[in-house]
């Protein structure tokens, strides 16, 4: 009963501010539709232009069938864009990052291959770059299957006993190089997204608010740190603290009784974003209400736990904030609430996976994106309960030994 | 003479701010460090991406009286238990596509590659309506591209033994003669070991492929996509925290008046212009000092060209002017130092999100429109320009304009407070 009464006591204090209602309401909310829009933009932008990636060309094997054929592959190449350059410019063009890679065919290129002998294309790149592996992994089928028409050439020469019949060689080529361009092996192969057949959702590209709405809430929540660590250090200032510690009162129960308001803010405030996700941006939360809601209390309850130790750490209102904003910025990012850990290095995307704000959003995208229902966020939602139990109990450790 | 004795007291009182340090240095820096590190690494040659874990389903079963020792299906299992990859892929294999399907909803895995019962059979028989599915996590982009690629190659190389045979089998016909069943398995074979050599040299050994790869020739600074993302995202947060630097530590003036401190200095004979002078000048020294530091971080750390000095000094100068003259203003506005929160972390994070300074990567067009009406928004451009390696000549325009609306807010702001403490 004594905890509830701590708890209502700070909520009142809480709300009793209006401008508390900015930052956990407002800016979260324009947050979100800034986000979506920019990512929505960002995509409409990389559709409206041209986006394969700039590959130098430069043929000094004008006149040769083979140099001819690839240029005509490259041409019509779905993911690069040939730039023609002279020699001399490719090395700057290429570290001016005016195109990703320049290839070079070398002189008397297709008359060596039609010979038998080596013949080798050098890609000018830096492989270092994203853009250089792209363009590097793009040549490889078209440069496979040129070769590959090439050894086919040979072969059939070989086999009707004219392996240097330069009028063979040629026309065999022409015919295999036209059975490649028929070819499609890629549509052999079927991608199917793995997600619950009767999910009606908008999957994640297609609704870019399915990555921004949980992002942004679980950055805001852990944002929230402010105010629970403010609790204590403000109780300090006015010496409440000291009352209280006079009392019968035990420190786990008072520390129980500020987590539990705090719970209530960060709860509240995750409440809204899920409602204004689900009304105003069409995210489905609902598709499985209770996950959702398990979600959410394990990580308001984490959030209210973290805030109340970093009360317990700091000296004043100012080291609160700035605390709070590290630790936003930290679990925001490595939990993968501004992009998807996927795409970062391998040793980001591992640690990033471990932090509890990279579990929210595991919980949060098994029910959005993966349409997966209440199954899917028991593991998640036990992680973070872990962790809240875990700063809470450093919480009241570091309490019983604060100086008030 | 004290002018610069209450803009050094300002100055010593902003150091031992925790706060305004936090905010001024460790927030951009650890920010621009946490994308260095997420993406940093790639740039610098370091290509480790987390593990692809792959399933496989494989029902393929090899036809009577097929030319193939085995199934395509056993070979498409192969390469993802093959030595050469164990060091990026994890494969495992499942009993039926329930199965995997259960697997990537566990996220035990995040791509499943289901291949089916007649899968070969309906190859070689050239059915078109055949297709091996690619079972992925719709979280994930990268590793099942990687995966639909591998299968996609391996394909190739099939199909490639199927074209031999067509073209092979044409030219006799032109050439008046017949290719003999017999003959097929030979020829099948001298292809695959021309097409296993050939991606060997490509995947293996690079120096001997049909394609190699060289760097480009050193001269200048090597442009780097990844490199470039890093300097717009660290301008962005620059910018950002320069303006709310500049703010904060203008605040000083509210604390002191609610301090009393401001009341007895106005007691003193010290002119009022100069005690706002010297408040003024600690401002701008902050942001310089700020914008200094920030920037050779940037270069030491992130590796960061800024590009040429005069540019680099016209951004820089610009980012102070408009960044103290808002703050001039913001301040001038606001009451108390408990209305500044607010204010500061509302107004400016808005005013910074309309300018395009946390989407500075992805250039929108909209907010390269909004950033014309904001002093944040043309800041970027001033950078922009600078980090793309553009002259002195080309900054100019937004220098004057970040001059000429950091002297506008400063006057009205100077005029409020001078109408204030009157």
């Amino acid at each position: 009963m004594r905890i509830l009464d701590i708890a209502l006591k700070d909520l009142s204090q809480i709300f009793r501010d209006k401008r508390i209602l900015l930052f956990l309401v407002a800016m979260p909310i324009v947050f979100t539709l800034f986000m979506g829009f920019a990512y929505k933009s960002g995509k409409n932008n990389d559709a409206a232009k041209d986006n394969r990636i700039p590959l130098g060309w430069v043929n000094n094997d004008a006149n040769g069938l083979v140099s001819r054929q690839l240029f005509e592959m490259l041409s019509d190449s779905d993911s690069l864009r040939l730039v023609e350059l002279t020699p001399n410019a490719v090395d700057e063009s290429v570290r001016k990052g005016e195109v990703a890679g320049a290839l070079i065919v070398p002189l008397g290129y297709s008359e060596q291959l039609s010979a038998g002998r080596e013949a080798q294309l050098t890609l000018v790149a830096d492989l270092n770059s994203a853009q250089g592996q792209s363009i590097f992994q793009s040549l490889r089928t078209p440069v496979t299957q040129l070769m590959s028409a090439v050894e086919i050439a040979r072969l059939s020469a070989e086999t009707l006993g004219k392996p240097n019949d330069a009028s063979e060689l040629n026309e065999t080529f022409a015919s295999a190089s036209q059975s490649w361009s028929a070819s499609d092996s890629a549509s052999l192969v079927k991608v199917e997204l793995a997600v619950k057949d009767n999910f009606l959702g908008d999957w994640y590209g297609d609704n870019p608010y399915n990555q921004a709405s949980p992002g942004i809430l679980v950055q805001f929540a852990i944002m929230s740190l402010v105010t629970s660590g403010q609790i204590l250090v403000q109780e300090r200032k006015s010496r409440t603290l000291q009352r209280m510690m006079s009392t019968s009162l035990r420190p786990w129960e008072i520390i129980a009784g500020h987590t539990l308001a705090m719970f209530g803010v960060v709860f509240f405030q995750i409440a809204l974003l899920v409602v204004f996700g689900q009304l105003v941006v069409g995210v489905d939360y609902m598709n499985a209400p209770l996950g959702t809601l398990l979600i959410s209390v394990a990580l308001s309850l984490w959030v209210a736990a973290m805030g109340l130790l970093i009360g317990t750490l700091v000296k004043d209102d100012s080291q609160v904030v700035l605390f709070a904003l590290l630790a936003m910025f930290i679990l925001s990012a490595l939990g993968g609430t501004w992009f998807p850990l996927e795409v970062s290095s391998g040793a980001f995307a591992t640690i990033g996976k471990l932090m509890p704000s990279a579990w929210a959003m595991n919980g949060y995208q098994n029910i959005l994106i993966r349409g997966l229902g209440l199954e899917s966020v028991w593991l998640p939602t036990l992680a973070l309960l872990a962790y809240a139990l875990g700063f809470f109990v450093l919480a009241v450790w570091r309490f019983r030994k604060m100086d008030v | 003479m004290k002018i610069f004795d209450i803009a050094f007291k300002d100055l010593i009182r902003s150091t031992r701010s925790l706060f305004l340090i936090g905010m001024a240095f460790a927030a951009p820096l650890l920010l621009t460090a946490l994308i260095y590190f997420a993406f940093g690494s790639i740039a610098s040659g370091d290509m480790s991406m987390a593990d692809i874990k792959v399933g496989v389903v494989n029902a393929d079963v090899l036809p009577a009286n097929s030319p193939l020792d085995v199934s395509l299906g056993e070979n498409i299992r192969s390469m993802f238990f093959d030595d050469s990859v164990r060091s990026w892929i994890t494969a495992s294999d499942y009993a039926d596509e329930a199965a995997a399907h259960g697997a990537v909803d566990a996220q035990e895995i995040g791509v499943a590659v289901i291949i089916p019962a007649t899968f070969t059979k309906d190859y070689l028989a050239g059915k078109t309506d055949t297709s091996i599915t690619i079972l992925q996590d719709p979280t994930l982009t990268i590793g099942p591209t990687v995966v639909r690629d591998m299968v996609a190659s391996l394909l190739d190389g099939v199909a490639g033994g199927g074209i031999t045979i067509k073209v092979v089998s044409e030219r006799m016909t032109v050439n008046g003669k017949t290719l003999e069943p017999a003959g097929i398995p030979s020829l099948i074979q001298r292809y695959i070991n021309w097409y296993t050599d050939f991606q060997r040299a490509l995947f293996h050994s690079l120096e001997n492929a049909a394609l190699v790869v060289t760097s480009p020739a050193p001269g200048g600074e090597l442009s780097n996509d990844i490199q470039a993302m890093m300097g717009l995202v660290m301008a962005g947060q620059l910018i950002f925290f320069s303006f709310y630097t500049g703010a904060y530590a203008m605040m000083s003036i509210l604390q002191e008046s609610e301090e009393g401190t401001l009341e007895r200095m106005f007691t003193t004979p010290t002119d009022r212009t100069t005690i706002l002078a010297g408040k003024f000048l600690a401002v701008f020294i902050t942001v310089i000092l700020q914008g200094a530091v920030l920037l050779i971080a940037g270069h030491y750390l992130f590796k960061i060209n800024w590009g040429e000095p005069g540019s680099l000094a016209l951004s820089l100068l610009g980012q102070m002017f408009a960044s103290v003259g808002l703050a001039v203003l913001l301040v001038s506005f606001i009451k108390t130092s408990k209305q500044a929160g607010p204010v500061f972390g509302g107004g400016l994070t808005m005013l910074g999100m309309l300018s395009g300074l946390f989407t500075a990567n992805m250039n929108i067009d909209i907010f390269n429109t909004m950033g014309n009406f904001t002093p944040q928004g043309w800041v970027l451009k001033a950078w922009r320009l600078s980090l793309a390696g553009q002259p002195v000549s080309e900054l100019i325009v937004p220098f004057v304009v970040l001059f000429a609306m950091g002297i506008v807010m400063f006057v009205i702001g100077a005029r409020m407070f001078g109408k204030r403490f009157a």
